[in-house]
C-alpha cells in the first residue's frame, strides 16, 4: 500500500489533495461557528423588532419618524395616487430623508401610484402655499404631514 | 408573519420541484427512488427556471399574471412534463438503494456530518429570515416594487418598470416574488425572505445532488460547506436580490456542463439550456455568464464528438431567444441597452491595469471568501498536472472568462471608481458568481487528481 503511494507521484499528488481538504476543513472550522453565530444574532435582532419596525424596514433609515408611512398605508387606499412635495431639510432628518423619500413611498405605498396631480400629498417641509386647496390630515414632526385636497 | 404564509410558500417551492423532477424523468428517467431523492435539488432549480422563464416570456406578450395562473402553468408544465415521460416509455422509480455506489461506513458518516451541519446553518438562517425587515437598496428600491408590480397590476406595469432604478434588469427574480406573494396571500415583504432561503436549500442540493455520483464525500462537503459561510456569502444568502440565483443558475448549469463534456448525456445538455436561459433573465450578467461557459464548451468538446457542437448549438438558440423577448420589450419602451455605449472601446490602459487590479484584489480578499480562491486554483493546477486535463481546462477557462468579463464590467463603465464598494462598485457581488463556481468544481477537479485522471463516463 505504502510502496503503492510513494510510487509513480502518487504520493506527491495526493499530498495535495490532502493539503487543499487540509486548509478548507480548518478554514470550515473558523468560519462555520462565526457564521451560526451571525445567523443567530440575526435571528434574535429580528424577533425583538416590533411589526411597524418590521414592515417598514429601510424606511426607519429613510424617514425621521414611521409615523409617516403607517399614517400613509392607512389614509390612502389601495387604488389611492399620492404624490410628495419635498422642502428645506429639517434639522431632524436623516442624511437619506430629502434625496430618498420619494423613491421609497413609490415602493412602499404600491398598488398606490405616484401621480402629480394627485388627491394625497406626502409633504414634507414643503411649502403649504403650493397646494391651497389641501388639508392637513396628518402632522408629525420635524415638517412631515400628509395633506389631502378634494378633487 | 403567519403559519399560513409559511405553508405557502413551501407548498409553491414543492410545486417548483415537482415541475423540475417531472422534467428530469421525462428527459433522463429515474430508475430508483434514490436518483429522485439524490436529483431533487437540481429538479427544483430546474423548476424555478422553467417557471421564471415561460412567465417572463407570457408577461411579456401581456398575459396576466395571477394565482390561478401561477398554480396552472405549475400544473400544467407536470403534467406536460409527465405527458412526454410518458410517451418516451420511461418506467417510474422503483427500489430505493444505489446500486452505482456502494458508500463505506466512513462516507455514510461524512455524508450524515456534511448534512446535517448544513441543515443546523439552514435552519438558523430560516429563523433569521422569517422576520426579517426589507433593508437591502436594491431591494426596496427595484427588485420588490416590480415584484409588487406584477402581483398587484397583473403585467409588467410600465411605470414602474421604466420609472424605478434598474429598467433593464430583467424580471425573472420579480416573477418569482410575485408568485411568492400570490403563495403567501399577501404582499408580505418580511416573510418573502424565506423565498430566498428555499432558493439556498435548492441550489445546496443542487450542487450537492450534481456532485454526489462523482466524488467521494470527503472531497465534496468541505468546499460546498465553506462557500455558505464564507463572509461575503453568508452576509448575503437572503437578500432578496437576484445574485445568488444567478450565481447558482450559473454555477450548477456549468457543472452539468462539465460532466456533459465528460459522458455525453444529453438531458445535462437540456438542464444547462434551461438554468441558463433563467441566468439570462435573472441578471444581466447572466448572459455574460452563459456565453462565456457555451464558448469554452464549444472549445473543449472531444474531436470525436463534433457532433455535440450542433447540440451547443442549440443550447445557444435557447438562451438566445429566453433573452431577446425581454430586451425588445425594454427597448420598445424607450429604454436604452444593457451594454456599455462604447462596449469599453473609449478606456486609457491605465484603466485596464487598474481594472484587473481590482478583480485580482476582490478575488483573492479572504476576507471576503476565506480560502475558497486560493484552494480551488491549487485544485487547478494539480489537475492541470496531474488529473483530467480536459476538466481542468475547461474549468479554469470558465473561470478565467468571467473573471475578465468582471475586469471589462469595471473598465468599460467610466462612471464607475475603482474600488470594491459595493455600493459603488459591482465587483465583489459579480465575483461570488466565480467563487461560487470554484468551490462547486473544487471536489470535481481534486477526485481528479486523488485517482489521477478522467474519471470513466457512466
Amino acid at each position: 500500500m505504502l510502496q503503492r503511494w510513494f510510487s509513480a507521484g502518487i504520493a506527491t499528488r495526493r499530498l495535495v489533495v490532502v493539503f487543499c481538504v487540509g486548509v478548507t476543513v480548518i478554514a470550515l472550522v473558523v468560519r462555520y461557528s462565526d457564521a451560526f453565530r451571525d445567523a443567530q444574532d440575526t435571528a434574535k435582532a429580528n424577533a425583538a423588532l416590533d411589526m411597524v419596525d418590521r414592515a417598514v424596514g429601510a424606511g426607519s433609515s429613510v424617514f425621521p419618524d414611521q409615523g409617516v408611512l403607517v399614517e400613509a398605508g392607512g389614509l390612502i387606499p389601495p387604488g389611492g395616487t399620492f404624490t410628495v412635495a419635498v422642502g428645506e431639510p429639517q434639522p431632524g432628518w436623516t442624511p437619506l430623508t430629502a434625496g430618498s423619500a420619494e423613491l421609497f413611498l413609490r415602493s412602499y405605498l404600491l398598488p398606490r401610484r405616484l401621480d402629480p396631480n394627485a388627491e394625497w400629498i406626502v409633504c414634507l417641509a414643503c411649502d403649504p402655499n403650493a397646494f391651497p386647496e389641501a388639508n392637513a390630515i396628518w402632522e408629525g414632526d420635524d415638517g412631515i404631514s400628509i395633506l389631502h385636497r378634494e378633487q | 408573519m403567519t403559519p399560513h404564509a409559511i405553508i405557502g410558500l413551501a407548498a409553491l417551492n414543492g410545486a417548483y420541484a415537482v415541475l423540475g423532477v417531472a422534467i428530469l424523468w421525462a428527459f433522463r428517467g429515474l430508475p430508483r427512488w434514490v436518483d429522485a431523492l439524490r436529483l431533487c435539488g437540481v429538479g427544483y432549480l430546474i423548476g424555478v427556471a422553467a417557471f421564471g422563464v415561460a412567465w417572463t416570456q407570457l408577461l411579456v406578450v401581456g398575459v396576466d399574471f395571477n394565482g390561478w395562473g401561477v398554480v396552472l402553468s405549475l400544473v400544467g408544465g407536470t403534467v406536460a412534463a409527465c405527458a412526454v415521460g410518458t410517451l418516451l416509455r420511461r418506467p417510474l422509480p422503483r427500489g430505493y438503494g444505489d446500486p452505482e455506489r456502494q458508500a463505506s461506513p466512513v462516507s455514510v458518516l461524512i455524508t450524515a456530518s456534511g448534512v446535517a451541519m448544513t441543515g443546523l446553518l439552514l435552519e438558523a438562517l430560516f429563523r433569521a429570515g422569517r422576520l426579517q425587515s426589507l433593508q437591502a437598496y436594491d431591494a426596496w428600491a427595484f427588485w420588490v416594487p416590480k415584484a409588487k408590480a406584477i402581483y398587484f397590476f397583473g403585467g409588467l406595469d410600465e411605470q414602474v418598470f421604466t420609472a424605478f432604478p434598474g429598467p433593464t434588469y430583467p424580471p425573472l427574480v420579480p416573477v418569482l416574488d410575485a408568485a411568492a406573494f400570490h403563495a403567501m396571500g399577501s404582499a408580505d415583504v418580511v416573510t418573502f425572505h424565506l423565498q430566498y432561503w428555499f432558493l439556498v436549500v435548492g441550489a445546496v442540493a443542487a450542487i450537492a445532488g450534481c456532485l454526489y455520483r462523482h466524488v467521494p464525500a470527503w472531497l465534496l462537503w468541505p468546499p460546498l460547506l465553506l462557500v455558505l459561510v464564507v463572509p461575503r456569502v453568508a452576509s448575503g444568502l437572503l437578500t432578496p436580490q437576484a445574485d445568488v440565483l444567478v450565481d447558482a443558475f450559473f454555477a450548477v448549469g456549468v457543472l452539468l456542463l462539465a460532466l456533459w463534456l465528460r459522458d455525453g448525456r444529453g438531458w445535462r445538455l437540456a438542464a444547462v439550456a434551461t438554468l441558463f436561459a433563467a441566468a439570462g433573465l435573472t441578471k444581466r450578467e447572466g448572459l455574460l455568464f452563459a456565453a462565456a461557459a457555451i464558448l469554452v464548451g464549444f472549445v473543449a468538446v472531444p474531436a470525436r464528438r463534433r457532433a455535440a457542437w450542433l447540440r451547443l448549438l442549440a443550447v445557444t438558440a435557447v438562451v438566445g431567444a429566453a433573452a431577446v423577448p425581454w430586451r425588445l420589450w425594454y427597448r420598445s419602451h424607450g429604454i436604452g441597452g444593457e451594454a456599455p455605449a462604447n462596449a469599453g472601446a473609449g478606456g486609457s490602459l491605465g484603466r485596464v491595469g487598474d481594472s484587473l487590479r481590482l478583480s485580482v484584489d476582490v478575488f483573492f480578499d479572504t476576507g471576503l471568501w476565506s480560502v475558497v480562491p486560493v484552494v480551488a486554483l491549487i485544485a487547478l493546477g494539480a489537475t492541470l498536472v496531474w488529473g483530467d486535463r480536459r476538466l481542468g481546462g475547461f474549468v479554469a477557462s470558465v473561470l478565467g472568462l468571467v473573471f475578465l468579463g468582471g475586469a471589462w464590467v469595471t473598465y468599460s463603465y467610466p462612471g464607475v471608481p475603482i474600488t470594491a464598494d459595493e455600493a459603488l462598485n459591482p465587483i465583489v457581488r459579480y465575483t461570488g458568481a466565480i467563487v461560487l463556481l470554484a468551490a462547486a468544481a473544487t471536489p470535481l477537479l481534486l477526485t481528479s487528481v486523488w485517482r489521477s485522471g478522467p474519471e470513466e463516463p457512466g
